[in-house]
């Protein structure tokens, strides 16, 4: 089944080239434009459901092995030979090698040459397979919703065409088999993010938003590309099955020493910022939110953000080559996080309250990825992916009932009229809160357990106290979100609803502005999403609740993702050779702690003394792994009390308190509300800085350089002046003389012939057929 | 023409050296030659009309003349591969066909061009309508 | 072909006809006068048709020349009322000089012709004078195999039977492009015969061509 899945990008875009291409022009209706999208997602979440199955279950199924397709595959960039012009030969490679090109074995004569072709081939391992499922699950979901969205939108086949084509550059940049396609992909999402934040491309701020993501996202792809031409200069092939074991065999670079990997590593995290919205280039996420809330849901929150940390787990080798890269992604991430819940607990809108906790939950995302625990990282992906598109699409299915009402100061007491969004955003609301059991609880509490305890970078402990307080402060603007939105008190209509006058409650059913619950189609994906932001969290049960083992089988995440991640402790990829496969590599990283003396001394510590471990301090007190766990699980259990306790303390118990604190702490308060004043230094340092060289070159262009041209000019006016004189008394003179007399001659004669009279022309005629007669009886006689 | 006098015949023939006789001949006898002097002369009675006449209607009429003498013609050459049994004997009865077609055609627009043309200029003298000078 | 017995007697007189009516034609002062020659004379050519054994040819000239287009015609010489001329206050032919260098050139040109054609003939008899003496005589036997008609006394000829099958053999899609010249003609001809008014009507005309044509409302307009 897995032979299909060259399918699984395609159909979504067959789909968007029928409604981008006939759309518009045999006007399709909204019920079939609709049900091509949703029938073509669903269909390829279908055959990915079916080919991961048969991937990871089947009787024969290949994992841990990657699949990469051959049937479908075939050499999309020709290289030809190509010189490794960086880094050392691996070891073992200084013979002839042989390798696979286009599905053919190709003998490479020396190590430091070989032959550059980049296939179009779809690779199927256990990160793409999640990957794949996080796309075209929360996708569906998010396309049934759109349906109901959208309606009435005189755009509706463009937002569908838009909405396939994405879907169709996001499965080419998880199943892609090589670095390449990863950036075509990566390139479209940017183009569909772009084209989509415009969506309403006749409001300003839209148009100026989607412009500003594209130019954003271009600094990170600035450094993806120079990451890929690093990667191609050094291994001399892009396919990741290739690329990955070259990888492994380099020696890992130590805090402070800065080598190959660390620049490669550089690049691909400046392109994870800027795909991932990490803090210098965070700043269109927030922005992004002006395109419809469905693109908010589908592209801003769940999938294409996410991209980062599928290209930063992808070339987690070479991250984990680079211990100084590892710990800018981590101190990235952490400042990131707290940085965006910060700016989050200010704002109005409820799209960018959300816009903001999603940039916050990247940061934690990196965070986990930083500390060395990509699998954590990958499964708060998930996690994020069902919460956050379900609290989108419940702010969408609000901002639908409020009749495109996005201020949170005009909502509030919307529970009455939306109950099932209420439900379904009350699921997210705990998941993100990090309450047991939901999903959020599980991902968030491992990262911050891994960050603790990493020994990949020193000050985890630091970094630990940071990525509690943004849980603290993301459990705290969340509360607040939802005291604003559904509890209370009912806020729009000018108060006149507030103050409960019997002739405005009479009239109440049909006043225009009145709330309402969201068609059919808006809420089931809610329920959808909600069922699985309770229990997606399952998958990757901490150790604590399970003694201290991973269980499920390939079904557990830690298990299933194993394979893609290498182990510096090891030197390997995936689980120890000789142990069981349900033991973790995480497991085996945490076996490295100091109070395991042997396994230090076998090399299970290959980043050396990372200084203070709080994890392995309060270990050391406890005398049990365990133990520890329990004591951090209870700690964030109570930070996201606090938060949540905090949030009601303020918003619903006494909602003066709020404004109280907000003049008590004016100077916080105004940095936080206007984000700390990023998107104005931009704007001075870069775009003003921009305009003066432009303003400029223009200068020079206009002093100097049309200086001379009109110079130029002058001089070839004056010279024409010359010669146009000479023509015009001379030439036309001598020409128009003589024409005068010709036609002088001439005119009579011809003039004619000329009568007006048909009968002479027709004469003409007969003449001229006359002659010919003549002619034949000439030739005969 | 059998009830001439055959020696009446004989004597034509007599005389004139066998010219009269086989003249006789052609007159009792029509043949291919015949009818293309009669298409030809039709045709020229139709062209001396076109040239002469200054009431557009009879010119539009002359025309059709010439049309038919040329009808005639491939008629007739229709018949003359017949009898021979070379070529195509029916293509000349297409070919009249067609022109019977372009006729219609020509009489349809032409007429509408005369009652268009009458409306405007009130006449349908062509010595009248001589803007081509222009 | 060579036709003999009561086949030349009608020959010549439809003959003469023809030439007889296409002079009077040309020559009529009335022009109602000359459709009516003109529909002699071209009721004569179909005779000579039928003499040269195109009966199928000879009814099209009938029904569509005599029965449509000479109808056509005699609808709009009564619609295009020319007094003048048939009062005989206005002459019927050109200048005198063009008319005399019209007959000349005329002349002139009947003159080649008959030459051509009595030149050219020969050649072309003294080719083909065996396979028409072969014609000849089998001619009658041939004639006498074909069906007779209802009364007996006619035959049926296979003539019309093979032009259909050429027609739509060697000349479908001449015969399509000609159907297609038809409708091109009836929108034409609509199109140019339509009044001020039904153009007005129609609303495709610019109101500013409408102001700035003639007024020519007066009178001529009601056709």
């Amino acid at each position: 089944m897995y032979k299909f899945i060259w399918l699984v990008p395609l159909l979504p875009l067959a789909g968007a080239a029928i409604n981008g291409i006939f759309g518009r022009w045999l006007r399709f209706p909204e019920k079939l434009v609709g049900g091509i999208a949703v029938g073509t997602v669903a269909l390829s979440f279908l055959i990915s459901v079916a080919a991961i199955y048969s991937y990871g279950f089947g009787g024969n199924g290949l994992w841990p092995n990657p699949y990469v397709s051959t049937q479908t595959a075939f050499t999309w960039i020709p290289g030809g030979a190509v010189k490794q012009t960086l880094g050392q030969a691996a070891p073992g490679s200084g013979e002839a090698k042989t390798i696979s090109i286009a599905n053919q074995p190709v003998t490479v004569p020396a190590a430091r040459s070989s032959l550059l072709n980049i296939e179009w081939s779809y690779q199927l391992d256990p990160l793409s397979a999640i990957f794949m499922l996080i796309v075209n699950g929360v996708g569906l979901c998010i396309f049934v919703f759109a349906t109901g969205y959208m309606h009435d939108d005189p755009g509706f086949y463009r937002f569908f065409a838009y909405m396939g084509l994405f879907m169709f550059s996001m499965l080419v940049l998880v199943m892609g088999s090589n670095f390449v396609m990863m950036f075509v992909g990566w390139e479209g999402v940017g183009l569909c993010s772009y084209l989509l934040i415009g969506y309403y491309f006749n409001r300003n701020e839209a148009a100026n938003a989607s412009r500003k993501a594209f130019i954003t996202n271009r600094i990170g792809d600035f450094g993806f590309i120079l990451a890929i031409f690093g990667i191609i200069a050094t291994f001399g092939t892009a396919q990741y099955t290739q690329v990955m074991p070259q990888a492994a065999s380099y020696p890992i670079e130590m805090l402070g020493n800065w080598g190959l990997m660390s620049w490669i590593a550089l690049g691909l995290m400046i392109g994870a910022c800027g795909k991932s919205a990490q803090f210098p280039l965070h700043v269109w996420l927030p922005d992004a939110m002006a395109g419809p809330t469905p693109v908010s849901a589908l592209i801003h929150a769940a999938t294409m953000v996410t991209a980062g940390l599928y290209m930063l787990t992808r070339t987690n080798v070479i991250f984990q080559h680079s211990q100084t890269m590892m710990l800018v992604v981590a101190v990235i991430g952490a400042f990131t996080a707290i940085f965006a819940a910060t700016i989050g607990i200010t704002q109005n809108d409820i799209k960018k309250v959300l816009a903001y906790s999603t940039v916050s939950q990247l940061g934690f995302m990196f965070l986990a990825c930083g500390v060395g625990a990509f699998v954590i990282g990958i499964f708060h992906v998930m996690t994020h992916a069902f919460f956050k598109a379900l609290m989108f699409l419940g702010a969408g299915s609000v901002i639908h009932g409020m009749h495109h009402e996005q201020d949170m100061r005009r909502m509030g007491g919307l529970r009455k009229y939306m109950p099932y969004t209420y439900f379904a955003f009350m699921a997210g609301w705990l998941a993100i809160c990090g309450i047991i059991p939901f999903s959020g609880f599980w991902s968030k509490d491992e990262i911050l357990w891994r960050t603790a305890s990493t020994n990949h970078i020193p000050v985890g402990w630091l970094l630990w106290i940071v990525g509690t307080i943004a849980a603290t402060c993301t459990a705290f603007y969340m509360t607040r979100l939802m005291a604003m939105t559904f509890w209370g008190k009912y806020r729009g209509d000018d108060g006149k609803e507030a103050r409960g006058d019997d002739h405005t409650r009479g009239k109440h059913e049909h006043h225009p502005h009145v709330p309402h619950e969201s068609p059919k189609s808006m809420w089931v994906p809610l329920v959808v999403l909600a069922i699985l932001a309770t229990v997606g969290g399952f998958v990757g049960i901490s150790t604590a609740f399970t003694g201290g083992k991973e269980v499920g089988g390939k079904l557990n995440i830690v298990t299933w993702l194993s394979p893609v991640i290498w182990n510096p402790s090891t030197k390997a990829f995936g689980a120890e050779p000789g142990e069981a496969p349900a033991e973790t590599p995480a497991q085996t990283i945490r076996a490295g702690a100091p109070i395991n003396i042997e396994r230090q001394a076998e090399g299970g510590l290959p980043y050396g003394d990372t200084g203070f471990n709080l994890a392995h301090a309060v270990e050391a007190k406890l005398g049990s792994e365990t133990a520890t766990e329990w004591v951090f699980i209870v700690i964030s259990l109570i930070v996201a009390g606090i938060g949540i306790g905090l949030g009601l303390l303020f918003y619903v118990k006494d909602t003066r308190l709020a404004d109280v604190w907000a003049a008590r702490l004016a100077p916080l308060y105004r940095a936080s509300y206007h984000k700390y004043w990023i998107d104005e230094f931009y704007g001075w340092a870069v775009t003003r800085r921009t305009m003066d060289l432009a303003r400029g070159v223009f200068n020079f262009d206009a002093k100097v350089v049309d200086g001379g041209v009109n110079g130029a000019a002058w001089l070839t006016r004056l010279s024409s002046k010359i010669t146009g004189g000479t023509d015009k008394y001379f030439v036309d003179g001598l020409v128009n003389a003589i024409a005068d007399f010709v036609v002088r001659l001439m005119s009579p004669i011809v003039r004619a012939a000329q009568t007006g009279l048909t009968a002479n022309y027709a004469l003409v005629m007969v003449i001229g057929l006359l002659l010919a007669v003549a002619y034949y009886l000439v030739k005969m006689f | 023409m059998t009830q001439l006098s055959p020696l009446c015949l004989l004597l034509l023939q007599e005389t004139s050296g066998g010219r009269i006789a086989h003249a006789i001949e052609g007159v009792k006898h029509p043949d291919l030659s015949k009818f293309l002097v009669i298409a030809a002369i039709l045709f020229i009675i139709g062209v001396a009309g076109v040239l002469t006449r200054r009431n557009l209607l009879v010119i539009f009429m002359s025309i059709e003349l010439i049309l038919n003498a040329a009808n005639l013609n491939f008629i007739a050459f229709s018949r003359y591969l017949q009898d021979t049994g070379t070529g195509n004997p029916m293509a000349g009865q297409i070919f009249t066909v067609f022109i019977i077609v372009v006729a219609a055609a020509e009489a349809a627009v032409g007429l509408g061009i005369v009652i268009a043309l009458y409306r405007n200029r009130e006449t349908i003298w062509i010595d009248e309508i001589d803007l081509m000078k222009w | 072909m060579i036709l003999s017995g009561w086949e030349t007697v009608f020959f010549w007189f439809f003959s003469i006809a023809a030439i007889l009516a296409g002079l009077l034609t040309v020559m009529a002062r009335n022009a109602v006068h000359s459709a009516l020659f003109l529909i002699s004379s071209l009721v004569s050519v179909g005779a000579l048709f039928i003499l040269l054994g195109a009966e199928f040819i000879a009814g099209v000239q009938i029904l569509v020349y005599v029965g449509g287009v000479m109808v056509l015609f005699l609808f709009v010489i009564m619609l295009v009322n020319v007094g003048a001329e048939e009062e005989g206050r206005a002459p019927i032919f050109n200048r005198p000089a063009q008319v005399a260098a019209a007959l000349i050139f005329s002349l002139l040109l009947v003159v080649a012709l008959l030459a051509a054609i009595n030149k050219g003939y020969v050649g072309l008899r003294d080719r083909d004078a065996a396979a028409l003496k072969q014609t000849e005589t089998t001619r009658s036997e041939q004639e006498s195999k074909m069906q007779t008609g209802a009364t007996g006394v006619s035959r049926i000829t296979t003539q019309t039977e093979s032009v259909g099958m050429s027609l739509f053999t060697n000349a479908s899609l001449p015969f399509e492009i000609a159907s297609l010249l038809l409708l091109v003609a009836i929108v034409g001809s609509v199109m140019l015969a339509r009044t001020l008014k039904q153009e007005a009507a129609a609303d495709d005309v610019d109101s500013e061509v409408l102001g700035q044509a003639p007024p020519a409302e007066t009178g001529t307009d009601n056709i």
